[in-house]
């Protein structure tokens, strides 16, 4: 290789892991303070690698306060309102796709301006509503929320995956003795799985990430998510607990890892579909 | 016995009526090819009789069967589609079991049936590949075992050979004119090329504008178009077509083209025209004679292509196309003289297109064919 197009490459690359570094560094101090002993937390000047490595942030975390109870609700409603709107959302699609009715573009272009209003605007009337059918305060009311603003979204990522899939192998599969729903399953589901996977992990996501809604619309200690929950029981007017409110972060951030570490290639794959024909 | 009766069919999408009236009688055991230029109506049709498309009025029929509230399973029809359709996440062995899966066939029954349509394909080594891991040729004869694989009462083709080259596309025509033979069974198949329609048909359906033009025997059609349409549509390099006035003489008709002026047998049409009547005239390439006769052309333009050449040449102000042997030694610019086979020239209604030869001679030489 020539010493100029080396030294290049070198340049690039420096340039590149600064970057990578500068982005992740929030996140590796996030690690770091959560392991970091109580002491050394303010310590000046700040020590970038910790003198000591300490887990008792996350045993009094698990032990002495309700995060658990906050994980487990946050796992209740990310997953619910994921099912939710991906069974609808798969239905609804291939329904803006297959079949021809009355109004069917207007119904998708109202699908879209709803997913184009604001979710603040939305937020007083739905929890009237919730206190109304006697639903304020649940996990169920934060279900319904999520999906009200990831429906319409999913709607339309979930119509661009189906539009790609040809017609024909549904034709084929009618004439082959499958009735609708059978030629759904056994040929639509399958080709749209990609999409129907990236959907739901982007509905996950948004609903595992959500602060505002939980906010307004739930405050009892029970049903409340990871999100506010962390956030009302470490951060009040007087103090804010770093150590533990790190390690909760972290703890918080395992389950999309693990997620964005097994399903990316999904999820790029959705980024796509939305980008090209959404 | 099946027999597929299409009566006083008319399909609709919204304002723009695709089909106005269709009636067709196919026999059992029939192929018969629906052939036209795109948009005439041929797929639409036999989307309807295979119940992806629902008849805005009319009835349909399969043997003794009106189908047109049926399901597409219900009508016990397979169907190869352009595309091929096979399920990407199945192998070949799945796609071939699927209809006899979803048909309840018993589990224990099938891998024999799938095996048995595999040899018939030649596919038993690729029984367990992915469709993706095929060429145009093994997808397309896939989706021929997953028709066949059931033994269904009819067989529903949509352009299946158009998506392959024109090596494979003769030897595919070969086989599904074999398959045919050996089956037995009621083919529709759907064309746009009327090479596949003329070669593998036992009669043919000519669709124009969502109307049947002729439903006739390749040889029936080639040799007695049924109108203008018909006439321009069937054959390569298409008929000459040109507009001409007939008048009787001395109980002769005589054709006169332009220019030129040419005496009809005397029992060439159907009716005798009362004065003058205008006729558009068509007259098929081979039927045209070069080196003979007394009209005077002059030779346009040369297209040799080995065995014959294509030559286009003017006689009066008609432009002719000509048939000759590749042999025959023509140049741009040349006079010739020329002739047309009086007995072959087709006469049709310039205004209805409708034909007006009284075809005595020809029905007698048709030979029809069939290999039901």
């Amino acid at each position: 290789m020539m010493p100029a197009r080396r030294s290049t490459t070198m340049l690039a690359n420096l340039v590149t892991w600064g970057l990578v570094l500068l982005i992740s560094f929030p996140l590796i101090w996030m690690v770091v303070t959560s392991v970091r002993p109580q002491t050394e937390l303010f310590q000046i000047p700040p020590t970038v690698i910790p003198r000591a490595i300490t887990f008792e942030h996350y045993i009094k975390l698990l032990q002495e306060t309700p995060f658990l109870r906050y994980f487990m609700n946050s796992m209740i409603l990310a997953t619910s309102t994921t099912i939710v709107v991906i069974v609808v959302g798969t239905l609804g699609a291939y329904s803006l796709v297959r079949f021809s009715y009355r109004g069917r573009e207007t119904l998708a272009a109202l699908v879209l301006f709803t997913y184009l209003l604001p979710s603040v605007v939305l937020i007083i009337p739905l929890y009237l509503m919730m206190v109304k059918l006697g639903l304020a305060n649940t996990l169920t009311s934060l279900v319904i929320a999520y999906t009200t603003f990831a429906l319409p979204y999913a709607l339309w990522l979930l119509r661009s995956f189906m539009a790609g899939v040809p017609e024909d192998l549904e034709s084929a599969a009618l004439v082959d003795g499958a009735s609708r729903i059978g030629a759904f399953i056994d040929v639509i589901l399958p080709q749209a799985l990609p999409g129907i996977i990236s959907t739901a992990l982007f509905t996950f996501i948004l609903a595992w990430n959500e602060y505002l809604y939980a906010l307004v619309m739930v405050n009892s200690d029970q049903a409340r998510p990871l999100t506010t929950g962390v956030m009302n029981m470490l951060i009040t007017s007087f103090n804010i607990e770093w150590s533990l409110l790190m390690a909760a972060s972290v703890m918080m951030s395992i389950p999309l890892i693990i997620i964005f570490a097994f399903l990316q290639s999904y999820l790029t794959r959705g980024f796509g579909a939305g980008g090209v024909k959404g | 016995m099946v027999t597929v009766t299409f009566d006083k069919v008319r399909k609709a999408f919204g304002e723009a009526v695709a089909i106005p009236s269709l009636d067709l009688a196919i026999a059992s055991g029939e192929f018969v090819s629906l052939l036209g230029p795109s948009g005439c109506g041929k797929t639409t049709t036999l989307r309807m009789l295979a119940g992806l498309e629902q008849p805005t009025a009319g009835e349909i029929m399969i043997g003794e069967r009106t189908v047109n509230n049926l399901a597409p399973s219900e009508r016990d029809i397979a169907m190869v589609f352009q595309s091929y359709a096979l399920y990407p996440h199945m192998s070949v062995r799945e796609n071939i079991a699927y209809p006899l899966r979803k048909r309840g066939v018993p589990k224990a029954d099938r891998p024999a049936m799938v095996q048995a349509a595999a040899d018939l394909l030649q596919l038993g080594p690729l029984l367990d590949r992915k469709p993706r891991q095929l060429s145009g040729g093994q997808q397309q004869r896939v989706a021929l075992g997953r028709a066949l694989v059931r033994e269904p009462k009819v067989f529903l083709l949509d352009e299946p050979l158009s998506n392959l080259d024109a090596k494979l596309r003769a030897h595919m025509r070969a086989e599904l004119i074999e398959l045919h033979r050996r089956l037995g069974k009621t083919m529709v198949y759907v064309t746009h090329d009327q090479l596949e329609a003329m070669t593998m048909s036992t009669r043919i359906a000519v669709m124009q504008g969502g109307e049947l033009q002729q439903f006739a025997t390749p040889a029936e059609i080639y040799h007695r178009p049924a109108n203008t349409f018909v006439a321009g549509f069937i054959g390569t390099p298409s008929m000459t077509l040109a507009d001409g006035e007939i008048t009787m003489d001395q109980g002769r008709p005589v054709l006169k083209l332009g220019t030129l002026s040419l005496e009809l047998p005397a029992d060439h049409l159907s009716e005798r025209p009362e004065g003058t009547r205008r006729v558009t005239v068509a007259v098929r390439p081979e039927d045209i004679l070069v080196g003979t006769g007394s009209f005077r052309a002059n030779v346009r333009l040369v297209e040799p292509t080995g065995h014959e050449s294509i030559v286009l040449v003017n006689a009066g102000d008609v432009g002719f196309t000509v048939r000759v042997a590749g042999d025959t030694v023509l140049k741009a610019g040349e006079t010739i003289p020329l002739d047309l086979r009086r007995e072959r020239i087709h006469v049709f209604d310039r205004e209805s297109g409708r034909r007006l030869n009284a075809d005595l001679a020809a029905a007698t030489a048709d030979p029809v064919r069939s290999r039901a």
